[in-house]
Order: structure tokens, then C-alpha cells, then sequence
């Protein structure tokens, strides 16, 4: 059942001699959970920043446009995960938004698609972009960061040649109808009956919802999602156990770019235009909340609602920051800072937990 | 992974979003356009629109696209602006990096500090509309300074700023007069995928097409303005590759003006240089004659009169007759003979832009 490129896949996933040692959560006590760790830690810092600054639950102006960043990086980091759930990585990621898009954007202006049709039609060209790096990889046993890095050199190329043949503005202004209301609307327009949802949550999250339901199902209960993450783990033994790896790595970069095209599509909705540069910023939150929230970057394990969290993290840091007043040069100074500080509690947390462990044997 | 439980934990949580999404609030008709401004108008009556009677309740947010040295004028202005018209407070924020998402939530941030009008330089031209239109849904003024929105509509309260295309035109009429009306002239500029970029491209080969032949367009060089070391890099393969070719270089970006200055000073070749701003260094190389001229914009008047104009509107003492006017704030072309003297020019066109507005607006 070995696919036919299956050797070059094996060599291009280059995975560690070691197995993973995945973590067991049944042992660790719940106070050692990176997750459980994270979301403490985003709680405690919004309510310290709530302390400082009142303003920071206004929900307008802050709550609703900080949970609007919180799911378009939740899907930004999302996209991440499908590979890193493989043991590879996407540097591609923001220009297979920004290409998913710019086809978005044609649809819409050329071809005058309805929203969620060019939406459909993003989706589409983006698992396809993913998909023929996915190949190209397990075609040529060449590793996914320089495979990634030259489709981004390729794109960041194609890209605003075609923005700029097709547009007089290097952007796609057609707002389809229904664009506006996405990106103002919150859950409060929802009502069943008299009790509606709250209007500090926009209604983008829901787009995050899904994407995290759907890809927390392929990973827990499908098929797929075990077979992929084996192939993160081993790819030799995933091999031995007839999973056909070379696919595998196909589809982890089908389903990553295409979440890239869903975090393009809502951060298309949510500055107000389709242009060439969607997604120029998205290729460190894309580490950054899988990764704070305990995805392995060798592969095999990954977490959902970490993603979650991390990207809720770095957003409330920064949001924090903002409200607190902090100049441009001290703001990324604190934000390293306080990163590095809860990934080092998280650590502690850990060696504490290990230690309890040991001490109970 | 402890496959199961993860899906659990997955749908469980889904569950508790869903029910803590749905289940805050009852229907309030309709959504929120309570504005947080909360300012009254000062109360005075017509004696000419143009005196500020109250600013005591406004607080002005001078917010360009990130850190750049063109804005940085702003930050003295913005206190100038405090003092003058005697405002609840005044603040300067360049945090947004050149990154529309960052730029919009240091604007919501500032708005729920209390800030209640904003003078915006949009990083994005075509997304800037979205922005302003969510300000102005909550009841703040705003108004689009140093860039106006891409295409023909404006929903600020106004736009005030240079003119990009009639500036980049007047840099590429002195850069051909300054090389005799004839030869090879190439064009360094900032980001390519920026409506803005794409006016002054317009703006350059309009003044080139006037020439009909006698001036040839030999290249657009985009994206160099990220930073200098990258405009001095282009500059350098440029002349290296091309240099005895090209008589003239018009530059309608920072970066590249600095590093093309620098570069041909360097390489002493005959080329005529025309720059933008007034940086010291290239107002330097027009005294010693290594540029031939150089297009300065007017951040200060932007600043200045953006923030008078923002203090009338956000005390609700006038009302723009026409909301979405767009008013050049003024380019100059500054050569060696008015290097000394451009500056009285420059605030001539401040006084003049107040007079302008003030037939643009409707005052108690």
C-alpha cells in the first residue's frame, strides 16, 4: 500500500532517531498542563491589564476586535499545525493566503461570486497551492522548510505581478454583499427569540469555531488524523504500518493552505479589502500559537485548543500593551519578555510536576 | 496523544464557547452606535468659523501607519495642537507598524482610553474607508491625513495631504529640466503593491509623456523603501549596472532619496538627481549641488491644521458642508536657490489651507 514516492517522502521527513515522548496527561497533575498553564496565564494578565486600564473590557473597542484577531490567528496557527503535525513546516504560509485570496479577489471582481462562493473558490486554490508543495516535497525527498521558503519566493513574485495587471489600486475593492455585516457583526445579532449572543464576540469567530472543530475531529476521530500524526511520529514505522506517508504529506499541506486561505478570507473581511499583502504578518504567529500551546514541532502531537490559547495569548499581551501606552520601542521588548517569562513558568511548572512524580515512586 | 479525550475536550469546550457566546446578553434593538464622545458642542455664536471657542473636551490621536521619519513632525505638532487649541490632550502613536490589523487596534485602543478624534494616516489606501467608517458609526471625528483612501469615495470627515501623482509629477518636470529636457530617467520608489506607489508611477511617467520621446523611462524600481540599506543596495547595482546610461534619477520615496543622493555623490557621474522631503542630509547635497532638487511635503501643516480642523469638528462647534473633502496640504520644489527660504513658502500654505477649510465648513 506504499505510495510510489514513498522513499523520497521517508527522506524529506527526516524524522528523529528518538521516539517522541508525547506527554501523559494522565500522570501529570492538572496544575502541570501546558494547556490548563496557558489559559490561567491568558486570564491572569487580562485581568491585570482590566486592573490597570479599565477600558481594556470595553467590549467595542477592545474585546470585540481582540477576539476577531484571537480566531483569525487561532486559523493562522491552525494552518501551522496540520504540518507540524507531520514533523514539517509551512514558510509559505502567509503567501498561500494572500494567493488564495488574490483568487478570491478575482472571483469577486471579475467573475462578481457571491461572498461565501469566493470564499469556496479561496478555499479550493488554497488546499491546491498546499497540496503541490505537499507533492513537491514527497515527490523530491526535499525538505518542507526550503520546499515553503521557495513556493513564498514564487508567490511573493506571481502575486503583485497579477494585482498589478488586473488592478488600478494593487487591491480587489469589490466588497460583495454581506462583507460589511461580517465584519461588523457580532453574536448580539443573533437572537433566538428574545435572548441573543453576547456583542463583544463577533460573528468572525465563528469561522475559527469550525476550523477548530473540524480539524479537532480529523485528528481525534478519523482515520486521517491518527495516520497523520503516525507519520509525524515515524515515518518508517507509519510505512511498515501501511499508511501511505507520501499522501499523507500531501494532505497535511492540502488542509494547511487551506486554513491559510480561511485566516487570508478573514483578515480580507476584517481590514476591509482584498490586496497583495494578506498575510505578510502571519508566518510567526503561525509558530507561535501552536507551539505555545504544546504542539511538538518534530511532529506527532499536536493541540488544538493550544493553538487557541497561544494565539489568545500573544493578542492579550499585545493588547495590553497597547492600552497600557507603551512606545513602539519598549512594545516588542515586553511582549519577548512576558513570552519568555510564561514559557519559563511553563517549564518550571513541568520540572515541579516531574519532580512530584518521581518523589510518588 | 490520548486521541478520545482530546476530542471530548475539543467539543466540550466548543460547547462552553457556544453557550457563554449565546447566552450573554438579551436583544438590545439595535447594535451599539452609542458613540463613547460623548461631547457637547461648545455653544458660541457666528462670529467666524474659524477661532476654536472650546476644545476642553477633545482628545486628538495623531496616528500615522508606523514609525517613519516623514511623521515625525507630528509629535511636536501634536503638542503645539494641545496647547494652542487649549485640548483635553493631544497624543502621537506610530505603533501601528505598517501593518493595517496592527494600526486599526492601536486606534480602538485609543478610542477606549477616551480619545474622541482621530487625524489617521492609513496604511492601507484601499482598506482605510473601513476603518473610518467604524469610527465615525461610534460618533468620533476623523480625518485622513498625509494619504487619502484609493478610489473616490473618502469617509473621513476630510483628507488632507499631498497630493502623490501632482507631487511626483512636479519631481519628474524638475528632474527632467534639471537633466536639459533629454535622456534616460529612472524612478525609485516604495512599496509596489501601494495605491500610492501607483499614482506616483502615474504621476512621474505623465511629466515623462509630456516630453513626447525626448525623455525615456529606463525603470520603475519598486520596494526599496523598506529601509536605507536595502535603497542603497538597489542604488549601488543601479549605477554599477546602468550608471553611464542614466542622466537622470527622480526619487518619490525616502529611503531611495537618501541612498540615491549618497550614491551618486559617490560615484561622481553626471547623473541629476531629484529627491523627496528635507531630510538634512539631502538638503545638504543641494547645497553642495549633488541633487538638483528635492519635492518637500507638509507634514507639519497636516499635523497643525488636521488637528485645528479635528478640534472644530470633535467640539461640535462646525460640521463639514461637503464630508470626505480632500485638500492638497502642498508639495514644494526646493532647489539651491530657495534652500534657505523654502520654509516661509511652507507655512504661507499652512495659513492658506486654514482659510480654505474654513470655507468648507459650517460653524455656530
Amino acid at each position: 500500500m506504499s505510495a510510489p514516492v514513498s522513499e523520497t517522502a521517508t527522506a524529506a521527513l527526516q524524522e528523529p532517531d528518538a521516539p517522541i515522548e508525547a506527554p501523559q496527561g494522565g500522570r501529570t497533575p492538572w496544575w502541570a498542563n501546558q494547556r490548563i498553564g496557558l489559559l490561567i496565564l491568558v486570564v491572569a494578565l487580562s485581568a491585570l491589564f482590566g486592573v490597570l486600564r479599565p477600558a481594556f473590557f470595553n467590549q467595542q473597542l477592545v474585546v470585540f476586535p481582540l477576539l476577531r484577531d484571537i480566531a483569525m490567528f487561532t486559523v493562522v496557527g491552525l494552518a501551522q499545525l496540520c504540518v507540524l503535525s507531520i514533523g514539517h513546516m509551512n514558510l509559505a504560509v502567509g503567501r498561500m493566503a494572500a494567493f488564495s485570496m488574490m483568487i478570491t479577489g478575482i472571483s469577486y471582481d471579475l467573475w462578481h461570486f457571491s461572498l461565501y462562493a469566493g470564499l469556496l473558490v479561496g478555499l479550493v486554490a488554497g488546499a491546491a497551492i498546499g497540496a503541490l508543495a505537499g507533492w513537491v516535497i514527497a515527490r523530491t525527498g526535499v525538505n518542507s522548510f526550503v520546499v515553503t521558503l521557495a513556493l513564498d519566493f514564487l508567490l511573493l513574485g506571481l502575486i503583485p505581478l497579477v494585482y498589478t495587471a488586473l488592478t488600478d489600486n494593487a487591491a480587489f475593492v469589490t466588497k460583495p454583499p454581506g462583507m460589511r455585516e461580517l465584519r461588523n457583526y457580532s453574536l448580539g445579532d443573533v437572537c433566538i427569540g428574545n435572548l441573543c449572543g453576547s456583542p463583544a464576540v463577533p460573528q468572525l469567530t465563528l469561522f475559527a469555531v469550525i476550523a477548530m472543530a473540524v480539524v479537532g475531529w480529523i485528528y481525534s476521530r478519523t482515520k486521517l488524523g491518527r495516520e497523520l500524526l503516525m507519520t509525524g511520529t515515524s515515518v518508517k514505522a507509519a510505512e511498515l504500518s501501511g499508511i501511505p506517508t507520501a499522501r499523507r504529506v500531501i494532505t497535511a499541506h492540502a488542509m494547511s493552505g487551506c486554513l491559510a486561505a480561511l485566516a487570508g478570507f478573514m483578515l480580507a473581511v476584517s481590514t476591509g479589502s482584498i490586496k497583495a499583502t494578506i498575510g505578510e504578518e502571519f508566518m510567526l504567529p503561525s509558530f507561535l500559537g501552536p507551539i505555545l500551546g504544546g504542539t511538538l514541532l518534530a511532529g506527532g502531537f499536536i493541540s488544538v485548543w493550544g493553538t487557541l490559547l497561544g494565539a489568545a495569548l500573544s493578542s492579550v499581551i499585545r493588547k495590553g500593551l497597547d492600552l497600557l501606552g507603551v512606545g513602539l520601542e519598549s512594545l516588542n521588548i515586553y511582549l519577548g519578555l512576558i513570552l519568555l517569562v510564561a514559557l519559563s513558568t511553563d517549564r518550571i511548572r513541568t520540572v515541579l510536576s516531574d519532580r512530584q512524580g518521581v518523589r510518588k515512586r | 496523544m490520548n486521541v478520545p479525550s482530546l476530542y471530548r475536550r475539543t467539543a466540550a469546550g466548543l460547547v462552553i464557547v457556544a453557550l457563554a457566546a449565546t447566552g450573554c446578553s438579551t436583544k438590545s434593538s439595535s447594535d451599539n452606535s452609542g458613540g463613547t464622545t460623548g461631547n457637547d458642542a461648545s455653544t458660541g455664536t457666528s462670529s467666524g468659523p474659524v477661532t476654536l471657542k472650546d476644545g476642553s473636551k477633545v482628545k486628538l490621536a495623531l496616528i500615522p501607519g508606523g514609525a517613519h521619519p516623514y511623521f515625525q513632525p507630528w509629535k511636536a505638532t501634536a503638542e503645539q495642537d494641545k496647547t494652542e487649541f487649549k485640548l483635553a490632550d493631544a497624543t502621537f502613536n506610530e505603533t501601528g507598524e505598517w501593518d493595517q490589523g496592527k494600526q486599526n487596534n492601536v486606534i480602538n485602543s485609543l478610542a477606549a482610553q477616551g480619545y474622541n478624534a482621530f487625524g489617521i494616516f492609513g496604511v492601507s489606501p484601499t482598506d482605510i474607508n473601513s476603518t473610518f467608517e467604524d469610527l465615525k458609526s461610534k460618533g468620533f471625528v476623523v480625518g485622513s491625513l498625509a494619504s487619502c483612501p484609493a478610489g473616490d469615495t473618502d469617509s473621513a470627515d476630510f483628507c488632507l495631504s499631498t497630493d502623490v501623482e501632482a507631487a511626483a509629477y512636479k519631481a519628474a518636470k524638475a528632474a527632467i529640466d534639471a537633466m536639459g529636457g533629454e535622456g534616460a530617467l529612472v524612478h525609485l520608489t516604495g512599496n509596489n503593491v501601494d495605491s500610492n506607489t501607483q499614482r506616483r508611477i502615474a504621476g512621474v511617467r505623465k511629466a515623462i509623456a509630456e516630453t513626447n520621446g525626448k525623455v525615456t523611462e529606463l525603470s520603475v524600481i519598486t520596494d526599496i523603501d523598506t529601509d536605507l540599506q536595502t535603497a542603497q543596495k538597489a542604488v549601488a547595482d543601479l549605477l554599477a549596472s546602468k550608471g553611464k546610461e542614466i542622466k537622470g534619477i527622480v526619487t518619490t520615496a525616502y529611503n531611495p532619496a537618501v541612498a540615491a543622493a549618497d550614491g551618486v555623490a559617490t560615484s561622481k557621474l553626471p547623473i541629476k538627481v531629484v529627491a523627496i522631503d528635507d531630510d538634512a542630509k539631502i538638503l545638504s547635497a543641494i547645497k553642495s549641488g549633488g541633487v538638483a532638487a528635492t519635492v518637500t511635503q507638509n507634514p507639519v501643516g497636516q499635523a497643525y491644521v488636521g488637528g485645528w480642523l479635528l478640534a472644530l469638528l470633535g467640539s461640535k462647534q462646525c460640521t463639514m458642508k461637503t464630508p470626505g473633502v480632500t485638500v492638497d496640504s502642498g508639495s514644494f520644489i526646493v532647489t539651491k536657490a530657495n534652500v534657505d527660504t523654502y520654509d516661509n513658502e511652507r507655512k504661507a500654505k499652512t495659513v492658506e489651507l486654514q482659510k480654505e477649510f474654513a470655507s468648507k465648513l459650517s460653524c455656530q
